[in-house]
């Protein structure tokens, strides 16, 4: 092929332009040598349009793009199930949150409970472990009664069927002992049920039951330092004038008294 | 070449519409198979699984004709790659018969003689050409793609590629005037 410059023959270079050309896939000047025109011919053979077969491939990919296009990418069962999942989370959601509602209710009434002294013994115990709650009645240092109005507001002198004993009005500051007014321990067991009999007195001589440890440095007298023999302020003196509060009779109804 | 027409079906297809996505199709499939043919037995396997990727990335595509044809090429040659290392760790033949076996074989001169100039016989003609020159060859002529998209694709600078399509089009039509297929 007389004229075709191949590489490494002298003139090679000079078709560069030709080889640009073809690869643009532009028309070649009619005085380009015929090989330049071959080579062009069979590259746009090369880049004709589609022969038979080569686009057999186009219905599979026309389901995949299908199957892509559509709106979940899936199938219908899997868009049902998608739905169910969809109306589902929700309702998870709003479950979750009541919940979360009642717990947070309930905590928080109970801490309000613990906080107003209306728990049971043993649970109050706990609060006063755990949130700083009033200690329940039988861990408190013995208080002194002020009068038939605060008794009345005690849970336990509640049940009581005794007349309560009159004390001073005024706390008492450190009482001397023997001299100071003792504090009896009305209070009855937190745990006690109603009917239950007590089993020790609660005001007068002879041993106080006490269940829970007794606070230090609070002003009251321990049951432990009492005289014998005391008596219970504004009431008649004597053990024969005590107050009945007999720890043998059954202490009920005297609810809503 | 779709031409000015390319970005309305674009948008089409990217919204659905199969038959803009067709069109694509039809547009790109036969270059792209040729292109496949040379540089992977497995050339129909590995142009389903391109545009199984191209269907995925289609709604996130940004850019004009050739922009999207580079692309499109791109994932066609790296899934080639993938096909090609799979198929070696499948075979049992050790590695250098495996490189002499996908070395294409030069097609026999009264063989292609005895063709017309048709696109299966420039192919196989394109196939004896060293496999670097062949790619590159596809890429610009058939494919279309620029030499800075070429070079992308194939990992070497664009003077190098332009350097490289004027060797192996010199070396085609040496092989052409020798096999008689451009008479």
């Amino acid at each position: 092929m007389p004229g075709f410059p191949f590489p490494g023959r002298p003139g090679g270079e000079h078709d560069e332009p030709l080889l640009d050309m073809i690869i643009a896939r532009h028309v070649l000047p009619p005085d380009a040598p015929q090989p330049m025109h071959d080579l062009a011919r069979m590259l746009a053979a090369l880049a004709g349009p589609a022969e038979p077969g080569e686009l057999a491939g186009e219905a599979a990919v026309r389901a995949a793009f299908n199957r892509a296009s559509s709106p979940a990418g899936i199938s219908a069962t899997a868009r049902h199930a998608g739905r169910r999942r969809r109306v589902r989370g929700p309702a998870r959601s709003r479950a979750r949150l009541a919940t979360a509602l009642v717990v947070a209710v309930a905590g928080l009434g109970s801490v309000f409970a613990a906080y107003i002294d209306v728990l049971p013994g043993p649970i109050q115990q706990l609060a006063h472990v755990t949130v700083a709650a009033p200690p329940p009645p039988s861990a408190k240092p013995p208080r002194s009664v002020t009068g038939r109005t605060a008794a009345a507001t005690r849970p336990a002198d509640r049940h009581s069927s005794q007349p309560v004993p009159r004390q001073d009005a005024s706390p008492s500051p450190a009482p001397v002992a023997g001299q100071g007014t003792p504090t009896p321990n009305l209070k009855l067991g937190a745990s006690r049920s109603p009917g239950q009999r007590v089993t020790g007195p609660s005001c007068g001589p002879g041993p106080v039951r006490s269940p829970g440890p007794q606070p230090k440095a609070s002003g009251h007298p321990s049951p432990s330092s009492w005289p014998p023999g005391y008596h219970c302020t504004g009431l008649p003196s004597g053990p024969s004038a005590l107050p009945t509060l007999n720890p043998y009779v059954p202490l009920t109804g005297t609810r809503g008294r | 070449m779709i031409g000015a027409a390319f970005s309305v079906t674009l948008t089409s297809a990217q919204g659905g519409d199969e038959t803009a996505f067709a069109c694509l199709f039809r547009d790109v499939q036969p270059a792209l198979l040729r292109y496949l043919h040379v540089i992977t037995p497995e050339a129909d396997d590995v142009a389903g699984e391109t545009w199984l990727q191209v269907v995925k990335g289609l709604p996130g595509f940004r850019g004009g004709e050739e922009a999207f044809r580079a692309w499109l090429f791109t994932i066609a040659r790296h899934r080639a790659v993938d096909a090609g290392r799979s198929r070696s760790r499948r075979s049992d033949v050790p590695l250098a018969a495996t490189e002499t076996l996908d070395q294409p074989m030069a097609p026999d001169a009264a063989e292609l003689a005895l063709e017309a100039i048709s696109t299966r016989s420039v192919v196989a003609l394109i196939k004896t050409l060293p496999r670097e020159h062949a790619e590159i060859i596809m890429l610009r002529v058939v494919a279309g793609l620029e030499a800075a998209d070429v070079a992308r694709i194939v990992g070497k600078t664009p003077g190098a590629v332009r350097v490289t399509a004027h060797r192996a089009l010199r070396r085609l039509a040496e092989l052409a005037e020798r096999a008689g297929v451009t008479h």
